[in-house]
C-alpha cells in the first residue's frame, strides 16, 4: 500500500473505489486483526460480564490487578443494571455458542438453569472442599449442584430486617413481636405504618415468600422429590401472616405495589417502624441524611415464635464459561476477584457481605463495615430459593398468586393451593415426566 | 393461452415459499407443543401428554397477557385511526409547504422502533426525564410513568400511536387523493356543509383504505414485541407484557421451547379471532356502503 494513486483520479471511478474499499476491509479483517491479536497475545485477555453496579464496584481492584503484571488483561464488561436483563443478555450470547466473555457473575437464582444448559465448567479441579469450608455457612450454599462446584461466591448478601432504634429498645424476636410492636407504635401515633416490605408482583416478592415460608416452618421446594410443597398448612400460615399485615393496617395496602426502592424511600422518610430489604439499604439511609439517619438498626429476618427465621440468599459469584480459550487464566481471575482483598474493599465501600469467615473476624473491618456482625448472623440461617432450572417460572407464578392475595383476589388457602397446582403443571410441562426428579438433586459440596 | 394447470404452475413457487415460511413453522410449533423441550430435557423434545396445553389453560400470565395485548391493540389502533384521519385530512388540504410537512410527518414512522422506544424511555424517565422535569417546573411532583403498573400501559400506547399514526395517515392520504374533486365540488354547490361532505362522501369512499389500515395495524399491534421489550421490558409487574413477549421469554429466558411453542401457537389461534372478526366487520360495512351508493 506504499504507492497510493491520488484520490482525485479515482473520483470518477466509483467501481474501482468500491473494490478497493472491499479489498481493504478484507485485508484488515483477516491479516490485520490476526497480527493485532498476535501482538496482544501477551497478556492473555480475560473478559467478565457483570451487572453495572458490581462492575463499578470492582473497577478499582481490576485496575490494580491489570497493573500488577500478572500476565492477564482483565476486562470487565458493564452489563445492564437489572438482574433479569443481564441474564437475558448472557443467555442470548450463550445460546449462540460463542460467548464474548470467559467469566460470568452469576446470581444465585440463575445457577440451576445455566448448569442444566451445560454452559459452565466445573470448578472443583481448582477449588477443593477446603476453600468453601473457609467461608460462612450461608455463603457455601448455591454454588454446588449435583457432584460439582459451579460458582465461587463473591458476595454473601441476604435479606435483612431494619428497625428503628429511636422507637424501640431492641428488635423483635419473632413475627408476633414485630406485629405487636408495630400496632403499639401505630396506636400511640409514633409512626404511621408498622412494617414495609416488597409485595409487588416480581422476584422481590418471591424472596419475601422464601423468608416467610421458612419462618413458619414450611418449604417451597422439596429436593428429594423435586416438587414444590406450597400447600402445606405452614405455607398457608405464612401467606396468611403477610395477608393479615395488609388487612390489619400494619403494612399499607400500597405494599402490594412496592419494590425494594419504594419500601426504602417510605422507611427512610420515617413513615414506618420496620423494613425488609437488602444490605445496600443501610448505606442509602445513612447517605441520604433523612429523618431516620442514625436511628436505624439491622437484624436478621424473624420467623414465627419457635421457628428459625432467616434472610433469603441474594449472593453473586463467578462461573467459568465452557469454551473459554483460557480457563487457567480465568480461574486465576476468579481466585483473585473472589479473594479477601477485593471482598474487603467491597464490604467497606459498598456494604456487600463478604463470604470468607476470616474477614468477619477482622477487627479493623468490623469497625469500618458496621453491618458485618448482623450479616454474619444472617449467613448462619440462610434461605435458599429452589435450586431448579424452572425456578424463574415457579417464582413468577408464586409472586403472581401472592400478589393477587395481597390485592384481595383470594384468601391464603386458595392462593397457595392454586400456586401448588400451577407449579406441578409447570414442572410437568417443562420436565416431561410428572413429579419425578428432573435431574440430579441439588446438593452443596 | 391460460389454463388452470399452467396458472397453478405459475403460483407454485409462491405456494412453496409460503409453505416453507408459514406452514412448516406452524406444524413444527404444533408438534413441539405436545413435548417438553427445555434445559431439563437437555433441549431434546420429550412427549409430555398435552401438559403444555393444560398448563396454558391455567396460566394466569398467559391470559393476563392476552387481555393486555388486546387492550394495547384496540386502544392504539383506535387512536391511530382518529389521529391518522385528522392528519390525512390536514395534509390533503392545499397548504403552503405541504411537501416538506408531509415528509416531516412521516419521520416517526421512518425511525427504527428500538431507537424511538429508547427515546420515549428517556422522555418518561422518573425523575430525570424531560416530561417529569416539565411537571416539576409547573409545581407538580415526579410521576413514575414507567413504574406504575396501573397506568404504564397507556404510555406504551402513546409511544406506539406517535410512531405509527403517520403510517395510517399516509394510507388514508392516498385514499383521499383517489376521491374526484368534482364530486366534492358538486356537493358543495348543492349546499352541503363540510361535516356533511366528510360524512356522506369522504368517509364512505375511504372505507377500503380504512379497512386496509386497520387490518395492517391490528395485525402489527397484536403481535407487538420490540416497542414493549425496549420501553418497559413488559414491566412494571408484567403490566405491559404482550403475548409475543411472553412467548419470547419462555424460549430465551426460561429456555423452555416446548411451552414457548405452545404459547406461540395459542397466540396465533387467538389472534385469528379479532383479526378475522375485524376483517368481516369492515368488509360488510364496506360492501353496504358501496351498495348503498349504487342504489
Amino acid at each position: 500500500m506504499a504507492a497510493r494513486p491520488p484520490l482525485s483520479s479515482l473520483r470518477r471511478q466509483p467501481a474501482v473505489l468500491g473494490l478497493l474499499a472491499v479489498l481493504l476491509l478484507v485485508l484488515v479483517s483477516t491479516t490485520g486483526l490476526k497480527s493485532v491479536q498476535a501482538v496482544a497475545a501477551e497478556p492473555v485477555p480475560i473478559r467478565v460480564l457483570m451487572p453495572a453496579p458490581l462492575a463499578d464496584a470492582v473497577a478499582g481492584p481490576v485496575a490494580r490487578f491489570n497493573a500488577s503484571g500478572s500476565g492477564v488483561a482483565l476486562e470487565v464488561i458493564r452489563g445492564p443494571l437489572d438482574t433479569e436483563t443481564i441474564s437475558d443478555l448472557a443467555i442470548s450470547s450463550l445460546l449462540l455458542g460463542e460467548a464474548p466473555f470467559d467469566l460470568l457473575l452469576v446470581d444465585v437464582s440463575w445457577l440451576a438453569k445455566y448448569v442444566a444448559a451445560g454452559w459452565f465448567l466445573p470448578l472443583e479441579r481448582w477449588f477443593g472442599p477446603e476453600v468453601l469450608a473457609a467461608m460462612e455457612p450461608g455463603a457455601r450454599l448455591g454454588n454446588g449442584l449435583g457432584e460439582h462446584l459451579w460458582r465461587m461466591p463473591l458476595t454473601g448478601d441476604t435479606g435483612l430486617l431494619y428497625w428503628r432504634t429511636d422507637l424501640m429498645e431492641r428488635p423483635p424476636r419473632d413475627t408476633e413481636e414485630l406485629v405487636a410492636i408495630s400496632r403499639d407504635l401505630q396506636r400511640r401515633g409514633r409512626v404511621r405504618w408498622g412494617y414495609l416490605w416488597q409485595g409487588r408482583q416480581y422476584e422481590g416478592l418471591s424472596c419475601v415468600m422464601v423468608e416467610m415460608l421458612q419462618g413458619f416452618g414450611a418449604r417451597w421446594w422439596d429436593d428429594a422429590t423435586a416438587r414444590t410443597v406450597l400447600d402445606s398448612p405452614q405455607a398457608v400460615a405464612a401467606a396468611g401472616w403477610l395477608d393479615a399485615l395488609l388487612r390489619d393496617g400494619v403494612s399499607p395496602k400500597a405494599v402490594a405495589n412496592y419494590a425494594e426502592n419504594d419500601a426504602l424511600q417510605s422507611f427512610a422518610a420515617g413513615e414506618a417502624a420496620f423494613l425488609r430489604n437488602w444490605p445496600y439499604a443501610w448505606r442509602e439511609i445513612e447517605k441520604g441524611g433523612g429523618p431516620v439517619k442514625g436511628k436505624v438498626g439491622v437484624t436478621s429476618m424473624v420467623g414465627a415464635p419457635g421457628e428459625q427465621g432467616g434472610g433469603t440468599l441474594g449472593t453473586w459469584g463467578l462461573s467459568l464459561i465452557k469454551g473459554s480459550p483460557h480457563p487457567e487464566e480465568a480461574v486465576a481471575v476468579i481466585r483473585w476477584l473472589t479473594g479477601p482483598v477485593v471482598q474487603r474493599q467491597l464490604a467497606i465501600e459498598q456494604g456487600y457481605a463478604p463470604t470468607w469467615s476470616r474477614l468477619y473476624d477482622d477487627p479493623d473491618l468490623q469497625r469500618r463495615a458496621p453491618l458485618l456482625a448482623v450479616q454474619r448472623q444472617a449467613l448462619r440461617h440462610p434461605q435458599l430459593r429452589p435450586l431448579t432450572p424452572a425456578y424463574a417460572q415457579l417464582s413468577d407464578l408464586l409472586a403472581r398468586q401472592v400478589n393477587g392475595m395481597l390485592t384481595g383476589q383470594a384468601g391464603p388457602d386458595q392462593t397457595m393451593a392454586t400456586a401448588q397446582r400451577q407449579s406441578l403443571q409447570v414442572l410437568r410441562s417443562v420436565a416431561g415426566t410428572p413429579g419425578s426428579p428432573p435431574g440430579s438433586p441439588p446438593r452443596s459440596p | 393461452m391460460r389454463t388452470r394447470s399452467s396458472s397453478l404452475l405459475l403460483i407454485l413457487p409462491a405456494l412453496v415459499l409460503l409453505a416453507a415460511v408459514f406452514l412448516y413453522p406452524l406444524l413444527r410449533y404444533g408438534w413441539l407443543s405436545f413435548h417438553a423441550s427445555s434445559v431439563l430435557t437437555g433441549l431434546v423434545p420429550v412427549p409430555n401428554g398435552g401438559a403444555n396445553w393444560g398448563r396454558l389453560l391455567d396460566d394466569v400470565r398467559f391470559w393476563t397477557d392476552a387481555g393486555q395485548t388486546l387492550r394495547f391493540a384496540i386502544c392504539s389502533v383506535a387512536l391511530e385511526l382518529l389521529g391518522g384521519l385528522a392528519l390525512a385530512l390536514l395534509l390533503h388540504r392545499p397548504l403552503r409547504g405541504r411537501g416538506p410537512l408531509r415528509a416531516l410527518t412521516l419521520l416517526p414512522w421512518a425511525l427504527p422502533t428500538t431507537v424511538m422506544a429508547l427515546g420515549w424511555r428517556w422522555i418518561l424517565n422518573d425523575p430525570h426525564g424531560p416530561l417529569n422535569a416539565a411537571i416539576r417546573s409547573l409545581g407538580g411532583s415526579s410521576y413514575g410513568f414507567l413504574s406504575t403498573p396501573a397506568t404504564t400501559w397507556f404510555f406504551v400506547v402513546l409511544a406506539d400511536v406517535w410512531k405509527t399514526m403517520p403510517f395510517v395517515a399516509l394510507l388514508l392520504l392516498a385514499g383521499l387523493q383517489t376521491i374526484p374533486v368534482d364530486l366534492e365540488e358538486a356537493l358543495r354547490l348543492e349546499g352541503a356543509s363540510r361535516l356533511q361532505i366528510l360524512r356522506r362522501l369522504t368517509l364512505p369512499l375511504l372505507v377500503p383504505y380504512i379497512t386496509l389500515a386497520v387490518l395492517f395495524r391490528l395485525a402489527q399491534a397484536l403481535g407487538v414485541f420490540d416497542l414493549i421489550q425496549v420501553l418497559t421490558g413488559g414491566g412494571p409487574a408484567g403490566s405491559t407484557e404482550s403475548l409475543a413477549l411472553y412467548a419470547y421469554l419462555n424460549a430465551m429466558r426460561f429456555l423452555d421451547f416446548g411451552y414457548a411453542s405452545t404459547v406461540m401457537l395459542a397466540t396465533f389461534l387467538l389472534l385469528l379471532v379479532p383479526l378475522g372478526g375485524g376483517w368481516l366487520l369492515l368488509r360488510r360495512a364496506g360492501l353496504e356502503r358501496t351498495t348503498e351508493r349504487a342504489a
